[in-house]
């Protein structure tokens, strides 16, 4: 494995979508960074914008969603690539989509063409990146279904992806993805419409495929089970922000943000004696009408005065893991009265 | 359905293990044909259900897992007769204390019995019809089954939706004004209207959201203990599993593998798929990452269609020997409620969670 490099560095994103209802504020000022060789899951509920997080880093953000402003930063062989900025239907990020990070998609069922054939789909992608032939490419392909593990590989090449079930259709997923090296890959809910058997497969083969490539890994996931299985490190996410970032062990056991500690108590837990779960109260608020200050203020159980009226920043518990709450600044500007 | 034989004409007396009992599901079968051509020739069977037995006590929460494709579903659409299965028995213990053989009941006869089981489905979305307000969707089985008259049916509605956690100014709204954890409370509001005894989830809270997950879990309990309700949980998410069930079975390919208590079939599995499965389950702290012991499963899940010859689990089995490859296994109770189907249960020893 190379050394530990920044690969993406993301400042200050928006994307927000302009509906006819309103605007909905997707992503509303998320900072994050992505290292080679490392595994960052970006967890959070549904509607809190983790997929258009990853669409954004690869601008195939759909309208009538827009990168309103923000930096997502590309190191690249020396160059320093601004994604946000660039046309998204430009040269230059096509040739970074696909090649540099490349995604695998939830729906193994949906994102394969139903009018190809597997090997078609990878080869077109290899041949699209690469100066490979079409003979050279088919190779590789075949070299690549057999390295994600499907079997009889010289012949699944040629079949549609109706004849595959679900896991191998996310295997023939996984081999394009991987199919020109990328320095990359977004992996959006791989594995949440597979069962836990088939899961464990395909998880234990991307960590495997990640060691020999050495690529970043971004992993987006609601399931906390699968988070604790394979992050490095974790970013929570709630309504467009990442309010808590640190190592998986740190966000596991000594969580500091009130909503991932909510979320850690609501999750029914298997190795551990039955007890009442604990849900978060109330709801998701609407998209149209988020809240004042803190977005996670109205159900939050420590909520103070100031949560309801400004924005908390991002403060630092240690070097590695940074919280958003206001609960935590308070800390710090004491300390600093203190001193 | 050729392959039916008619029980009714045969009067047997109908009998359950104890009185404790509320169904119990022998050798139940549940086989789709498979057509071809114009005339839809029948060239085999798809044997979703194959010889499945078990009980479901009074008050209690079975849990039903299993792999996609397994038949679990299928088991829970027989119980509550949206299929009539191809053979066995379904004894239900009903609320005059008669034992009736639902899977031998024709349409017109399960009738009084839809009120009793009742089912609350996976996706909040497509199983409320967009075009009912909630006061419809809630009491069009009481209107049915005339079991009220308007006045009454506005006071249970009103009085359901408190129940289950809604607000009962509600009432004429339509489904696209709520959301998924609040449609879900809704599908619990119409299933308990009719005051059933059983009532069959069927991956009830798979299509929601972590925290909603939760409050639909406590109040899935809640109302246990309210009216009385016993569960029959359908899942494949075994944390969720483990957290509401009393008992638990485990099924793969249209068969019963295991059955043991919720704690002996996490911490003390007996059959090797059950083994596979429990360390295929992420656990939720890197603390516990159990790297290296997972047990891989070679291969894919049979063909219900075409199954292979004597134990269904031999070709990925890890300790697979030759009788297995040649003799289905039966489902034995090896004391303690706790039912396997393996040749070698009692030899083997297979590891379970590891509780923290």
């Amino acid at each position: 494995m190379t050394e530990i490099r920044k690969i993406l560095d993301v400042k200050d994103l928006r994307v927000h979508f302009f509906t006819d209802e309103g605007v909905v504020k997707a992503i509303d000022g998320v900072d994050m960074f992505v290292e080679s060789g490392k595994t960052l899951c970006l967890v959070g509920e549904s509607g809190c914008g983790k997929s258009v997080t990853c669409r954004a880093f690869l601008g195939i953000v759909q309208p009538p969603g827009k990168i309103v402003s923000g930096d997502i930063l590309f190191y690249h062989n020396d160059e320093v690539i601004n994604i946000a900025k660039l046309p998204p239907k430009g040269k230059k990020v096509r040739s970074i989509r696909g090649k540099e990070i490349s995604m695998i998609f939830q729906e193994p069922m949906t994102s394969l063409s139903p009018m190809y054939t597997v090997g078609n789909q990878i080869i077109e992608n290899i041949t699209l990146h690469t100066e490979l032939s079409k003979e050279e490419a088919r190779e590789r392909a075949i070299h690549l279904l057999d390295q994600v593990k499907i079997p009889n590989p010289g012949r699944l090449v040629d079949e549609y992806p109706f004849r595959l079930s679900g896991g191998m259709r996310q295997r023939a997923m996984i081999a394009m993805a991987l199919s020109c090296n990328p320095n990359m890959l977004i992996a959006d809910e791989p594995t949440t419409a597979l069962d836990v058997t088939t899961q464990a497969q395909i998880l234990d083969l991307m960590l495997a495929l990640q060691d020999e490539y050495g690529m970043a890994l971004l992993f987006i996931t609601h399931d906390l089970g699968v988070v604790a299985e394979i992050a490095d490190e974790v970013a929570v996410m709630y309504l467009g922000k990442i309010v808590e970032r640190a190592d998986a062990d740190t966000v596991f056991n000594s969580p500091k943000h009130p909503y991932t500690q909510a979320l850690l108590r609501s999750i029914p837990k298997i190795a551990m004696k039955r007890e009442e779960l604990d849900p978060i109260k109330g709801m998701v608020p609407n998209p149209f009408r988020r809240p004042d200050g803190c977005n996670f203020n109205p159900r939050c159980p420590y909520a103070m005065n100031v949560c309801r009226e400004r924005v908390p920043g991002i403060s630092h518990v240690d070097a590695n893991h940074t919280v958003s709450c206001w609960l935590y600044e308070q800390d710090a500007v004491e300390e600093k009265a203190g001193a | 359905m050729s392959e039916r034989k008619n029980t009714n004409e045969i009067y047997t007396p109908l009998a359950m293990r104890d009185a404790d009992t509320l169904l119990e599901v022998n050798n139940l079968k549940m086989h789709f044909p498979i057509t071809e051509g114009l005339v839809a020739r029948v060239k085999g069977y798809n044997r979703a259900v194959d010889d499945v037995s078990f009980h479901i006590k009074k008050g209690e929460t079975l849990g039903l897992v299993g792999e996609s494709g397994c038949g679990k579903t299928t088991v829970g659409r027989c119980i509550v007769r949206s299929y009539q299965p191809t053979d066995g028995q379904i004894l239900y213990h009903n609320t005059v204390d008669e034992i009736v053989d639902l899977a031998a009941l024709d349409r017109k006869e399960v009738k009084p019995y839809r009120k009793d089981v009742r089912m609350i489905f996976q996706d909040p979305y497509s199983s409320l019809n967009p075009r009912m307000t909630v006061f419809e969707v809630i009491s069009e089985v009481l209107k049915v089954n005339k079991l009220a008259n308007q006045s009454e049916m506005e006071d249970k509605v009103e009085y359901i939706l408190q129940r289950v956690g809604l607000r009962p100014e509600y009432i004429k709204r339509y489904p696209h004004a709520f959301s998924g954890g609040e449609r879900q409370r809704i599908g619990i509001a119409r299933a308990l209207i009719t005051n059933p005894s059983l009532v069959v989830c069927d991956e009830a809270v798979s299509a929601l959201d972590v925290s909603i997950r939760a409050q639909i879990l406590n109040l899935l309990e809640a109302l246990q203990n309210d009216f009385q309700l016993t569960y029959l949980f359908i899942s494949h998410d075994l944390s969720v599993i483990r957290h509401i069930c009393n008992r638990v079975v485990v099924m793969y390919v249209g068969k019963v593998v295991e059955i043991a208590s919720g704690l002996d079939i996490y911490t003390d599995p007996k059959h090797p798929y059950t083994e596979a499965l429990m360390s295929a389950v992420p656990v939720s702290n890197p603390r516990a990452r159990n790297k290296g012991t997972r047990i891989h499963l070679a291969g894919e899940v049979a063909d219900p269609s075409n199954p292979p010859s004597g134990c269904y689990f031999h070709p990925r089995c890890r300790y697979a020997q030759e009788i297995c490859s040649q003799e289905a296994p039966l489902l034995r109770d090896l004391g303690g409620e706790h039912c396997v189907a393996c040749h070698f249960a009692e030899e083997l020893d297979l590891v379970g969670v590891r509780m923290v």
